[in-house]
């Protein structure tokens, strides 16, 4: 993977000198809180509830094994032991005090860690596929892209101050598992028909209360221009974006309000005037990028695993975290291993310092040190021999964290929510976990198949509610916790918004509602759909009508 | 009946805390309450000058239950108590008889329809 070069370093080692130095002179007083927030939250350091919450980067969601190892150093140092990977692919501490804050940020630095554009309306951290580097099905390896979208968005002087936060997504196979058409700009690697390199440019997704699918302005952009372009969207949003309403200052209102066709001749037009030679990565630098990811010693084996396929026939609970968390890999004889951080009963996305210490044990033992974090809040070993799956399968299960439930029901994502967050409405995480506990039987859960659910506790939609296949969203009536339904959502390459259910439910009936939802799909499906085709084809009333029967 | 107490979070910690003559403490139960507005105004902007002691101080609605204080809002409840999914962290984690109070009577709908059970605990 990517290593930070001298200025990374030195970039890094100067933000947390200057953060030392910020904090020292609030808690002097020389720095009222009013002039000293933005500063702490550009080193993404909230206020949440109960603590100070630290939002640590984690660049296109790979991390190396020293890199975890330190993150669960700062988990048993400074805070609770545990830390909770989010669907922005980074990881946030829950109790963080302000004094430990700028130790934390200089035990980062000495890892390549930081973080940097973790808040604030800037670009933030981009989302990679997970599977980037280890799946036949890509075009290219987004993270080389992503790398060079981080080199030129750090500390951009133009783009530090946008009108509010911004987003971009790489992805480069056929199945999106970045949801890049709910980001600012979604880029899909592709190439055209004399053999280009290019992206397929979308712009205007996001959630949040107004959700917007991204539009292509752009069908096949050439990748060697892509920063040039990014400067010319960027640039197009810096002057015309609002700043008047932040509910209506991401780029997905101006591209609604202007049309997509508009947005693209505006950014054209901008980029027209742009010289590209200037703000394009050169070859030789790309190049370089391209090697760092390009350095791994694949074995020459054979694409079956006559030991894997043994150890599966003694062992049936191996045979079916294969069946749900082992993906395929571009090379023979290797496995993509996912690990899900949703052990029914736990919280979504949490992982405690012996986990990571653990994980980065198995990713050293069996994955060439790497480890990804996934938009589902969950890690990924990218590269496995299938004959050592068994094994790490088994080191899974010593630390708790073996379930075999990838994309199935108890998969939920969650975030935060009133437990932790100063934003919520309601809480998530009980929700989540009521929901699971009805799923946890993994034979149950195989035979409901493939549904997303997703759960966030505000409109914020840090819990991408509006793309779960059942959305679920916390809302406050009257003092009480309430829960809206949405169903059909998606965030995959067959990306829609859902649509909602009905009426909010009260927190007792969620769970059972899912219950009911679910019994609806296994009655009305037809051989090989998912609960979304199913939704799909019959709509909303069959499952309306199951919901809501007792109160008509 | 209704009384207010003046909450913020710590500035070195950020633990959650609340106002007792003129300065903070960690635990409702040996908040200062206020029935009184002038009196409430008054020690707002006190605790609005402690700058380098805590951040924005602000008031809440509490009800009495069992002679302790209960945060009227499920909000203000989960600061009081800690995180419902982690019992281990936070206030609660100290225990106390205000924590059991809060904890008891953490379902007394007092702001709205009366429901029972708004903060279920594990």
């Amino acid at each position: 993977m990517y290593r930070y070069d001298a200025i990374d370093a030195a970039i890094l080692a100067d933000r947390a000198a200057e953060f030392r130095d910020q904090v020292s002179r609030r808690l002097s007083g020389e720095l009222s809180e009013d002039q000293f927030k933005p500063l702490r939250l550009m080193n993404g350091l909230y206020l949440q509830l109960h603590a100070y919450m630290l939002r640590v980067a984690i660049p296109y969601g790979t991390l190396s094994a020293d890199q975890l190892r330190r993150l669960a150093l700062i988990a048993r140092r400074f805070d609770k032991g545990f830390g909770h990977f989010t669907t922005r692919t980074n990881i946030q501490f829950n109790w963080i005090k302000l004094k430990d804050a700028p130790d934390i940020l200089d035990s980062l630095a000495e890892v390549g860690l930081h973080a940097i554009q973790t808040s604030g309306n800037c670009i933030r951290n981009t989302t990679a596929d997970p599977y980037a580097g280890a799946t036949a099905e890509e075009i290219d390896d987004p993270r080389v892209w992503s790398e060079a979208i981080r080199q030129w968005s750090t500390l951009h002087p133009e783009f530090t101050y946008l009108p509010r936060k911004f987003k971009i997504a790489v992805t480069a196979a056929a199945k999106d598992r970045t949801a890049a058409k709910v980001h600012d700009i979604g880029l899909k690697l592709r190439r055209s028909r004399d053999g280009e390199l290019g992206f397929e440019v979308m712009v205007g997704g996001g959630m949040g209360r107004t959700p917007y699918l991204g539009q292509t302005i752009r069908e096949h952009l050439p990748a060697r221009h892509l920063l040039s372009y990014l400067t010319a969207i960027l640039r197009t949003y810096n002057r015309l974006g609002r700043r008047d309403n932040i509910y209506k200052a991401r780029i997905k209102i101006l591209v609604a309000s202007l049309g997509a066709e508009a947005f693209g001749r505006e950014v054209e037009a901008e980029w027209a005037e742009l010289d590209h030679a200037r703000i394009d990565l050169p070859d030789l630098e790309l190049a370089r990028i391209r090697a760092d990811f390009n350095d791994l010693p694949f074995e020459a084996l054979a694409p079956v695993s006559p030991a894997l396929n043994a150890a599966k026939a003694a062992d049936p609970s191996l045979a079916r975290f294969v069946r749900n968390n082992v993906a395929a890999h571009k090379v023979a004889g290797y496995g993509i291993v996912n690990i899900s951080l949703k052990t029914p009963g736990d919280v979504p996305g949490d992982c405690n310092a012996d986990q990571m210490d653990a994980i980065a044990a198995l990713a050293d033992a069996y994955g060439f040190g790497e480890i990804r974090v996934t938009h589902a809040q969950n890690l990924v070993l990218p590269h496995v021999k299938l004959d050592d799956v068994a094994a790490v399968h088994a080191g899974l299960k010593e630390i708790g964290l073996a379930t075999a439930n990838i994309d199935l029901a108890s998969d939920i994502i969650a975030c935060p929510g009133l437990d932790f967050c100063a934003l919520a409405n309601a809480r998530a995480i009980p929700i989540a976990q009521a929901i699971a506990a009805r799923f946890a039987d993994p034979v149950t859960a195989e035979a409901v198949g493939e549904l997303k659910i997703k759960i966030s506790g505000c409109i914020n939609a840090c819990g991408h509610h509006h793309v779960g296949h059942i959305g679920i969203l916390g809302v406050d009536k009257k003092g009480e916790e309430f829960y809206q339904l949405t169903l059909g959502g998606s965030g995959a390459e067959d990306a829609s918004l859902g649509d909602v259910l009905g009426p909010a439910l009260s927190a007792d009936r969620v769970a059972p509602s899912v219950d009911q939802l679910v019994d609806v799909y296994l009655r009305e499906r037809s051989p090989g759909e998912r609960f979304l085709d199913t939704y799909r084809r019959v709509g909303l009333t069959p499952f309306k009508a199951a919901v809501y029967a007792e109160a008509v | 009946m209704t009384q207010v107490v003046i909450t913020a979070n710590s500035l070195l910690e950020g633990d959650v805390v609340f106002w007792a003559a003129g300065g903070w403490v960690e635990a409702l139960a040996d908040a200062e309450r206020f029935d009184d507005g002038r009196a409430l105004d008054a020690a707002l902007e006190t605790a609005k000058r402690q700058v380098v002691a805590v951040i924005d101080p602000y008031a809440i609605d509490i009800v009495i239950e069992g002679g302790q204080p209960v945060p009227a809002s499920y909000r203000e409840r989960i600061r009081a108590l800690g995180p419902s999914t982690h019992l281990e962290h936070g206030k609660q984690a100290v225990g106390g008889a205000g924590v059991e109070a809060i904890a008891a009577h953490a379902g007394a709908g007092v702001r709205s329809s009366g429901r029972l059970g708004l903060i279920r605990r594990k």
